[in-house]
């Protein structure tokens, strides 16, 4: 295996860049994914059939602080990328640790948000709104749920290994799709949210 | 790249918050339809842009030409499904 | 029994299902016996199931392809038995339509789709002088789940009912109200578990053709089924999401009693066929692009003479893969939308034929002067350039909204996507197989039973089509089991099921082919036997496990031409070791839960369906802990076995 040392660690090896550009790309299918169901979910937003839709439902609050979580796991995941490059294991860890946490309090408050729609008498079945919204709530819900998962893989990894080329190649491909799942709440707090509590 | 403090995190991070609260404007202040989705269209694409470049590193290596076309790409592509999906399913539906 | 009717297991009375089923069951207990008793289950696991050889997987998908290509024409044979006379009953109006649904479910995600993938699969490491795919792990993947996804689909009409909503399967037909049977689920379900393997081949190609190219071969250096698999892929990376939400939707409809695309509680059933199509067009264009490149090595190589105007014919594709996503309502203009919406998508509709047009204008251009030498593949290309040209003007006609009310889903659109798809696609994968057979098993198949099946396949096809653009205009509708007489619709349903008939001994020929050119033809025919011009052909037959023994020097986009004619130095003389993936698994395991979570999901058997959900994800997790940095051969070995080809070819 070739190491370019004049490149970050994740990019050091042939198959490293390879394995980002892949994800890059996986990325793009990624956008295309949310664009259908964003493209979905404004064609069903008002086939509520009489049933409690956006404007009922949402609350600014566990808006707000869903936001701020997910956008600080963002930024502490770009210090733990900071940290890795400057080859600070443990600085990385910790803030890797941190990101995972704060998604996992996402989570959490949406979960509850669910619960609060349920309670208002939408579930899932209830009108066309209803389901497209779970849908795309929840497949940004679960993307960040397997996240969390695959971080902790690699914490686990990088205890035991340290770090190399190999793990920091995984660290910064799970930090890709980490920021991405950022970029995506982005528009769903925006189009899905605030544009429903206008 | 190697230098100790993480300016461009931090300052990334202050931007980002600072274009979620212009956006919470348009829940907090009374505004046109228009006025309102200028400002979530800007602000949400800004703040995407900037998760793109600053923190996922987009334009740093040898390959940043396919990473760009690819994201721009998808993101046309996107825009033209939701746009399209609008207009064949509600705004020129007969 | 009582398990036999919950999974509608066919009863004694209905011969044809039944006699399928039994013929299933023992020949499955033949394979099992055989591979038993002649002890090749090692070698089976060991060189096939485990694999990761781009080359392997590449023959795995044609042999999946070419047998589907048989279940996809002996639903196709049915139909036009069904409709040769009018009031037929051979087939009822149920299983008329399973056998429609299936064929083209089978013909387009099955046969199609696999083909590209075998031939993209051999040909493009080679092509640009690569040792594997970017991801070889993937890559297998990628295969077993579309086998898996093919299995699942395959097995609906034994095990609990095919889809019969046409293999559009638009709502609300497909939802429950309408369509009670497990059908639709397995439609939604085995297309989705296919999918997924599609899109992972979409990022492994993309990042294979734009990293891992020889020295020297610059992207407008590369030969242009390359080029043309590049495209296909940037498509499918994303058109085929599109599909998984679509399908995920209709899955949710079906299964959770969701209202998507029902016609209650707000659902828009329109938005089903709005979310098929915008992935349904592009997906066309996924398959005709690379069969357009398979055409442009095969003019190129047949007429001696470099492929005319490379520029224009990159230009054409990535045109054409941009437009490809703005024309999809076409294929619902007479749903509902206004004249503006229909006009704009006309437009974009009829502007996709423009780069089509430059390319026919190119190949004719590229054969002009030319020193023709009329192989089986050149045959068939001959045979596509009028043929398609046909086929694309009806699209043309199809594409002017206002007129499209009179054709739309009549006869007349079946002749259209049937005059580009089996000209355009079949064709192209038949000459691609014939002309890179020899580099994929040792030998050729015999030319002149080629051609007799090419010329078979040409007029079957003419007679079985040719009729359906009058009677479309005549007013006969698609997807209809039965007509009446005083249609007059009769005499031209009869020729076309001649039509069928003599495209069935065509396949019956190349079927024929391959066992006699297997039998008899000789296996002395070196690496290079069609005097061709592109790398893929500088490697020995044949091709070793690391392909290049060392990596090639490249100076143009006919690199091996310009080695033949100028002298052009490919390889240097230096070996040195190779690193080799390993072979895994995983892959096959990981396909064969997904067919678990998949015929779970379709019974609603929510206890298996966890648990297998639970298993895919354990087989992520593995990946992920993985520790697997493949094998080195040794400079020693690379020696003898270059030694040891170099004797051979």
């Amino acid at each position: 295996m070739k190491l370019d040392h004049s490149l970050p660690p994740e990019y050091s090896t042939e198959e490293n860049r390879l394995k980002i550009l892949g994800f890059w790309i996986f990325i793009g299918a990624e956008i295309m994914l949310f664009g259908t169901l964003f493209a979905s979910y404004f064609t069903l937003v008002d086939r509520t059939a009489g049933t409690p839709g956006a404007a009922e439902l949402f609350g600014i609050t566990p808006l707000i602080i869903e936001t701020l979580l997910l956008l600080t796991s963002s930024f502490t995941i770009g210090l733990g990328v900071h940290a890795m490059r400057m080859g600070n294991k443990k600085a990385m860890m910790a803030f890797f640790a941190i990101t995972l946490l704060l998604g996992a309090g996402f989570l959490g408050v949406e979960i509850y948000e669910f619960n609060h729609f349920v309670h208002q008498g939408v579930t899932l079945q209830t009108s066309a709104f209803s389901a497209i919204l779970f849908m795309t709530l929840g497949t940004h819900g679960i993307h960040v749920t397997i996240g969390i998962f695959w971080g902790l893989f690699i914490l686990m990894q990088l205890k035991k290994d340290g770090l190399n080329p190999a793990t920091a190649n995984k660290s910064f491909i799970f930090s890709l799709y980490w920021h991405f799942l950022d970029v995506v709440w982005i528009f769903i707090f925006s189009f899905v949210y605030l544009k429903g509590m206008m | 790249m190697s230098e100790l403090f993480p300016r461009k995190q931090v300052m990334g991070f202050v931007f980002s918050l600072v274009l979620t609260a212009l956006a919470l404007a348009v829940y907090f202040f009374d505004m046109s339809f228009t006025v309102a989705m200028t400002l979530l269209l800007v602000t949400a694409f800004i703040q995407a842009g900037l998760q793109l470049v600053v923190f996922m590193h987009a334009g740093e290596t040898e390959d940043k030409g396919a990473i760009y076309t690819n994201i721009y790409y998808g993101v046309f592509i996107a825009l033209v499904t939701v746009l399209g999906t609008l207009l064949c399913m509600i705004w020129g539906y007969v | 029994m009582d398990i036999l009717d919950r999974f509608a297991i066919p009863p004694h009375d209905d011969p044809m299902l039944y006699g399928s089923l039994v013929a299933i069951v023992i020949v499955t207990i033949a394979i099992i016996a055989g591979l038993t008793y002649f002890k090749k289950w090692g070698y089976l696991w060991r060189e096939w199931l485990t694999t990761v050889d781009h080359k392997r997987i590449g023959i795995m998908y044609l042999i999946s392809a070419l047998v589907m290509l048989f279940r996809g024409g002996a639903d196709a044979i049915l139909l036009r038995a069904q409709l040769a006379v009018p009031e037929n009953s051979l087939l009822d109006a149920q299983h008329y339509n399973e056998i429609f649904t299936t064929h083209g479910i089978v013909m387009i995600l099955f046969m199609a789709m696999p083909f590209i993938m075998a031939l993209m699969n051999f040909v493009v490491p080679l092509q640009i002088g690569a040792r594997d795919v970017a991801f070889p792990r993937l890559n297998a993947l990628s295969f077993w789940l579309f086998f898996m996804g093919a299995m699942l689909l395959n097995i609906s009409f034994v095990i609990g009912g095919s889809p019969d909503a046409g293999w559009t399967s638009y709502f609300p037909l497909a939802g429950n109200d309408f369509s009670t049977s497990v059908g639709t689920n397995y439609y939604m379900i085995a297309i989705q578990i296919a999918g997924i393997g599609t899109l992972m081949t979409g990022i492994n190609f993309i990042t294979t053709i734009l990293k891992m190219r020889a020295p020297g071969m610059g992207l407008m250096q590369m030969p242009m089924f390359t080029w043309s698999s590049l495209i296909a892929n940037v498509i499918i990376v994303f058109a085929f999401p599109v599909l998984t939400v679509a399908l995920a939707m209709g899955t949710f409809d079906r299964l959770f009693g969701t209202h998507l695309f029902s016609t209650t509680n707000g659902g828009m059933d329109m938005l089903w066929a709005n979310l098929f199509w915008v992935w349904g067009h592009p997906e066309v264009y996924i398959l005709i692009l690379p069969a357009f490149g398979i055409y442009s090595e095969i003019i190129s190589t047949f007429s001696r003479r470099n492929l005319y105007g490379y520029k224009a014919m990159v230009g054409s594709m990535v045109i054409i893969s941009l437009l490809s996503f703005l024309v999809w309502t076409h294929h619902f203009y007479t749903m509902g939308q206004g004249a503006l919406t229909n006009s704009i998508f006309s437009i974009t509709t009829m502007a996709i034929a423009v780069p089509t047009g430059v390319k026919i204008f190119n190949w004719l251009f590229t054969m002009y002067k030319g020193k023709i030498e009329i192989t089986t593949p050149m045959l068939y290309a001959i045979m596509f350039i009028p043929l398609f040209t046909i086929g694309g003007a009806t699209g043309v006609m199809l594409g002017m909204s206002a007129a499209d009310y009179q054709y739309h889903n009549t006869m007349f659109l079946v002749a259209h996507f049937h005059n580009t798809i089996i000209p355009g696609v079949v064709f192209a994968m038949l000459a691609g197989l014939t002309y890179y057979w020899p580099k994929m098993f040792g030998f050729m198949l015999n030319e002149r039973i080629g051609k007799w099946a090419a010329w078979m396949n040409c007029i079957g096809f003419l007679l079985a089509f040719m009729p359906m653009y009058v009677t479309g205009l005549d007013g006969q509708a698609r997807r209809m089991y039965t007509y009446s007489a005083s249609t007059g619709y009769g005499p031209l349903n009869m020729v076309s099921f001649v039509g069928a008939a003599v495209m069935a001994i065509g396949f019956v020929l190349i079927a024929y082919n391959i066992y006699y050119s297997t039998r008899y033809a000789s296996r002395d025919i070196g690496s290079d036997p069609w005097n061709a011009r592109t790398l893929e052909w500088a490697t020995h037959t044949p091709v070793p496990g690391y392909n290049f023994a060392t990596l090639p020097q490249v100076d143009s986009n006919e690199a091996l031409w310009s080695a033949k004619k100028k002298g052009h130095k490919l390889f240097d003389s230096k070996y040195e070791k190779i690193h080799m993936p390993n072979n895994s698994g995983v892959p096959f395991i990981m396909s064969a839960i997904f067919f678990v979570w998949g015929f779970s999901l379709v019974f609603s058997l929510w206890i298996p369906a966890i648990l297998a959900t639970i298993g895919i994800f354990a087989c992520m997790a593995h990946r992920s802990f993985e520790k697997d940095h493949g094998h080195y051969i040794s400079v020693q070995e690379v020696e003898q076995t270059e030694k040891k080809l170099r004797g051979v070819s």
